[in-house]
């Protein structure tokens, strides 16, 4: 071994300004090369080792730099130089495949836009609807350990999920074992004076556990104590919600200390909660004690007005806690038969009590959605088809060249999967539009705020999922059916198509059907909402304006105050131009508020409270049938003369008369109803609709407002022109009575009867679109199978032409083709259609879900634009020239 | 080779697969897990060559050499005119294995046994073809020289 020189030492260390692959294949030769030099200089003299010297490093130093290039170049090109080490792990052989990939895709680019585009929309309107699925029902709810929070309900003869009596509750809460506590509450909005104009606030009535179990913080200040929300112990403090904080009182960090005037009392505010504070079912702006919940009767046992919520005992499940809490309703029951006969009670979680109205809606649109990502798979599995006949050939050689049957379908599943992960990409970018768009649509319906309804994290990675589980789906057909292809045959060019053919037909059959399906979903849809807009509300909701205001109790504390105060307000508002009608009732159609009572005729066998039919209780003043345009059909209207001190009467509605005295007449019978004495019925009106359109006719009773003073009403205002034009006209009426008296929520009765509609409005249409897309994405399915069997047929047509079909013929024979695949789709077609439309059945209205009508509309529709798709091959085909035919391969 | 024929029928069957005139053979397609994509090749693309390339590729001509070898045999044929150093030389090695001019190849049977340690390296086809189209070029350039009267006619004895 020759002894290192000084030189030698320099000499490597300065190669390590090259990169450490060239210094390892190229060291040691350079190394012993440079030494060689070296010593023939030395030979010649000191000078010349020292010019050899210094030119040796010379010429390291100009060269490293392309050295490094040259690597980096070696690293990001698909050449694998003789050097490069073989692919020897997976991970190697897949970013070549993901290379070979996306060079094929560039390479076609027309199948690659229409592909990314189909693949764009398909998985962005399934992220869209998905993002609105997560948002409502799998993000976990905003209370700590939401798993153990539930709902109590009651549960009244056969109608579950009921509120609770407040003494019930009280009872529940002492006598159980499977709760960490409860809480309850009762929403009602509330007066605020003492400002600059009176205003209406949300209020919630609560006891002091309710933050306990929810576990809402407090911002600043403190939290109720116990004995603040007793009924024996009360106190008049109040907390107010973080965002009405920082609204309506500024963020003023003095508020805490100061007093609220709430319905006519003074409260000290005590405490800020904590900000995005929510409490299922009795999230307000200001929360008071329970024992001030201004209703005479709100405490009495047997007025189920509200809600409560627990908090199990870890381990505790909702079956368990249902038995404990039933076991404990029977005790009260047998200690309270009059009030609690058939009352009991059952635990529901959270989660279920607030999603659960919503859930078969949503999962409805993600599997309509879903089948159109299914059928744009169809689609484009079809596309690699047509595609891998003309690629069998590249299959053929490397198959042929010995790469196994295993290795193709993965090399071909590798193209399909970046294929689809680019179209998920783009379809990211369409469901970012299309969720702002569904929060428009049905945001308002969703019990979630607009902003939960995001592309987060989970929402993000399911669209990941969906892309790639899309490309092994529409990419593993066409893969195995090119590496199945005969290497004899196609090596000799000869197209093995009948397989293929096969394959096509199958999956444009699919197609079709799926859609079928999904035009018969959208078919029943509009229909049931073609009957819901037909329902008459009956009465005219044109030209109504509704409001709503409550007395405060501690200034109208006699039922003479009330009427007083009501009679005025009626007049003053007759009084404005423009205004035909007006009249006062305690709740106004569609307004969400009612009360039902347990109604008795006298002369029928008497019932127990729970059995006995429910009645849709209102107080009217005179003037409330024909301002609503509700028609008298027997008897008179409620009139000026039935005071409080006149005999007590009531109208009921045709439904109740009919089904309470079947052919009798109603007039002179009594009732009694809502703790009242008997009554007379003095007139029969028209059935109205009161919360909903497609909710079964309610049994309605009217009683005059005198006889029922109720510090809460509706006011109803029939108007000449637009009726919310007179909102400022209506308010200064009542002002004028009452100067510190608040008026919320004008509305045109218009807009709450579209409301009504507006889910279902929402739902058809995004129904309409996705069979709509899932109709046109088949079609040219259709279309693009049979053009492409005519291009292969082509020689056969010339054949049959040469020997005199004539180019009729030749078109029945294409559309006859179209038409049996078409046939075998729609039979196919109703068969899904049959089961899935049954999943609607919760949706619709005044339509049966296999509805025959809906079914035929669908199927003429459908078959009617495919066959329409097959004319146009058919019609090329038969103007087919013969001999040009002939000729072609 | 024994892959060469096999070659040239894979490149017959599918010519978007490996190219003309690539010096990949059929083998290490099949190795690279039959997706390795072959560039195709185009001479043109390498003109003009470098001093040191075209003297690399002359150098290469009558067989296999290792790269200090390919070195002495370039100074032998210029006279000490073209003197490459180490860097200089293993960096056009590496740049020319890259483009596939030239390939490594095993030590021949005859090396001694401190040669045997080293790297060898041939002339690939294609460097062969750029060498070829390299040197028309340069015929080209001469010729037009001398219509220019620049240089002298060679003696013809």
């Amino acid at each position: 071994m020759r002894r290192l020189t000084a030189f030698d030492r320099i000499y490597a260390a300065a190669m390590l300004i090259f990169p450490r692959a060239f210094r390892s294949r190229f060291g040691r030769e350079m190394r012993d090369m440079a030494q060689d030099r070296m010593a023939e200089a030395r030979l010649r003299g000191r000078a010349a080792a020292f010019i050899e010297s210094t030119r040796l490093l010379a010429d390291i130093a100009a060269t490293a730099p392309s050295a490094w290039t040259i690597l980096r170049r070696e690293r990001t090109s698909y050449v694998a130089p003789a050097t490069v080490p073989y692919p020897r792990d997976h991970m190697d052989v897949l970013t070549q495949d993901l290379r070979f990939a996306f060079r094929g895709l560039l390479r076609r680019p027309a199948f690659t836009i229409v592909a990314v585009l189909t693949l764009a929309l398909g998985i962005g309107a399934t992220t869209a609807i998905f993002s609105v699925v997560n948002a409502v029902l799998i993000r976990a709810l905003p209370y700590p350990d939401p798993d153990r929070l539930v709902m109590l309900w009651s549960v009244q003869g056969s109608q579950h999920g009921q509120p609770v009596a407040y003494l019930d509750y009280h009872d529940w809460r002492a006598r159980t074992h499977s709760f960490v506590d409860m809480g309850v509450m009762r929403g009602q909005s509330l007066n605020l004076t003492g400002g600059d104009a009176p205003d209406r606030v949300t209020g919630s009535f609560v006891s002091a556990s309710l933050f306990r179990v929810t576990g809402t913080k407090m911002a600043r200040g403190r939290s109720f104590t116990d004995a603040e929300t007793e009924l024996a112990s009360k106190a008049p403090v109040a907390i107010v919600q973080y965002e009405t904080w920082r609204t309506r009182f500024a963020g003023d960090s003095s508020l805490v200390g100061k007093s609220l005037i709430l319905n006519g009392t003074a409260f000290t505010v005590v405490g800020v909660t904590a900000p995005n504070s929510q409490i299922p079912y009795g999230a307000a702006d200001v929360y008071l004690p329970m024992p001030y919940y201004p209703n005479a009767h709100g405490f009495d046992r047997g007025v189920t007005s509200a809600y409560a919520v627990g908090r199990l005992k870890p381990g505790v499940t909702l079956e368990a806690a249902t038995r404990d809490i039933a076991a404990v309703a029977k005790q009260i029951e047998a200690a309270y038969p009059e009030t609690n006969r058939g009352v009991s009670a059952e635990v529901e979680s959270v989660k279920e009590a607030l999603v659960g109205r919503v859930r078969d809606s949503l999962y409805i649109m993600l599997g309509a959605v879903g089948l159109v990502l299914l059928i744009a798979c169809a689609n484009i599995a079809n596309l690699q088809l047509a595609r891998s006949a003309s690629r069998s050939r590249e299959l053929s050689v490397r198959a042929a060249l010995g790469a196994g049957r295993g290795r193709i379908v993965q090399q071909l599943l590798t193209e399909s999967v970046v294929l689809s992960v680019v179209g998920g990409i783009a379809g990211i970018g369409i469901a970012l539009a299309l969720t702002k768009l569904l929060v428009t649509l049905v945001g308002g319906a969703l019990p979630v705020e607009p902003t939960d309804i995001r592309l987060d994290g989970p929402v993000l990675l399911f669209a990941l999922g969906v892309s790639v589980a899309t490309g092994l789906l529409f990419g593993v057909a066409p893969a195995l059916q090119a590496s199945r292809a005969d290497l004899n045959d196609t090596l000799r060019s000869r197209v093995a198509t009948f397989a293929s053919r096969r394959t096509r037909n199958l999956l444009v059959v699919v197609q079709l059907a799926l859609s079928l399906a999904l035009l018969a979903c959208a078919g029943l849809l509009t229909r049931s909402l073609i009957a819901l807009q037909g329902v008459d509300p009956g009465f005219d909701g044109r030209n109504l304006l509704t409001a709503q205001f409550r007395l405060p109790a501690a200034k109208y504390d006699t039922p003479e105050k009330i009427a007083t105060m009501f009679a005025q307000t009626a007049a003053e508002l007759r009084s404005i131009p423009g205004v035909q009608a007006a009249a006062l009732v305690r709740a106004s159609p569609f307004s969400q508020n009612g009360e039902s009572y347990p109604v008795s005729a006298e002369g029928k066998p008497e019932t127990f409270a729970t059995d006995a039919p429910s009645m849709l209780l209102n107080a009217v003043t005179p003037g409330y049938f024909s301002t609503m345009r509700i028609p008298v059909l027997a008897g008179r209207d409620i009139g000026e003369t039935d005071r409080a001190d006149a005999a007590l009467v009531i109208v009921v509605n045709k439904s109740y008369a009919e089904e309470t005295w079947p052919g009798e007449p109603a007039i002179g019978k009594r009732v009694k109803v809502g703790g009242d004495g008997w009554r007379t019925v003095v007139g029969v009106v028209g059935d109205a609709k009161h919360y909903t359109l497609n909710e079964h006719q309610l049994l309605q009773g009217y009683v005059p407002h005198a006889q029922r003073p109720q510090i809460f009403t509706s006011i109803v205002v029939r108007t000449i022109g637009n009726p919310l034009a007179l909102s400022k006209a209506v308010r200064e009426a009542i002002w004028r009575v009452d100067r510190d008296q608040p008026v919320w929520r004008f509305r045109a009765m218009e807009q709450d009867l579209s409301a009504v509609v507006q889910t279902k409005r929402a739902m058809m249409l995004l129904t309409g679109l996705f069979a709509t897309a899932a109709l046109i994405v088949a079609v040219v399915g259709v279309y693009g199978v049979l053009s492409y069997t005519m291009t292969q047929r082509t020689q056969e047509v010339g054949i049959r032409i040469a020997l005199g079909a004539d180019g009729r013929a030749v078109t029945r024979m294409v559309v006859g083709e179209g038409a049996r695949i078409i046939g075998i789709a729609v039979v196919i077609g109703l068969a899904i259609s049959a089961g899935a439309t049954r999943l609607l059945r919760s949706q619709l209205f005044g339509i049966q879900p296999n509805d025959l009508t809906t079914f035929a509309i669908v199927t003429v529709a459908l078959s009617t634009v495919a066959i329409a798709a097959c004319y146009l091959p058919a019609r090329r085909a038969s103007r087919v020239d013969p001999m040009v035919a002939l000729r072609s391969d | 080779m024994g892959d060469e024929k096999g070659t040239r029928e894979a490149r017959r069957a599918c010519p978007d697969l490996i190219p003309a005139g690539s010096s990949l053979s059929l083998a290490h397609y099949i190795r690279n897990g039959y997706s390795a994509l072959v560039p195709k090749l185009d001479p043109a693309a390498h003109l003009p060559l470098t001093p040191v390339v075209l003297h690399i590729l002359l150098a290469l001509v009558d067989g296999e050499r290792h790269g200090y070898a390919i070195a002495q045999e370039v100074e032998a044929l210029t006279d000490g005119q073209v003197r490459m150093g180490p860097g200089t030389l293993y960096g056009s090695i590496q740049r020319m294995l890259t483009a596939s001019l030239i390939d490594e190849v095993s030590a021949p049977k005859h090396a001694s046994s401190d040669d045997e340690r080293r790297r060898y390296y041939r002339m690939t086809p294609f460097g062969r073809r750029v060498l070829e189209l390299e040197l028309d070029r340069l015929v080209d350039v001469v010729r037009l020289a001398r219509a220019k009267k620049l240089v002298r006619e060679p003696r013809t004895t």
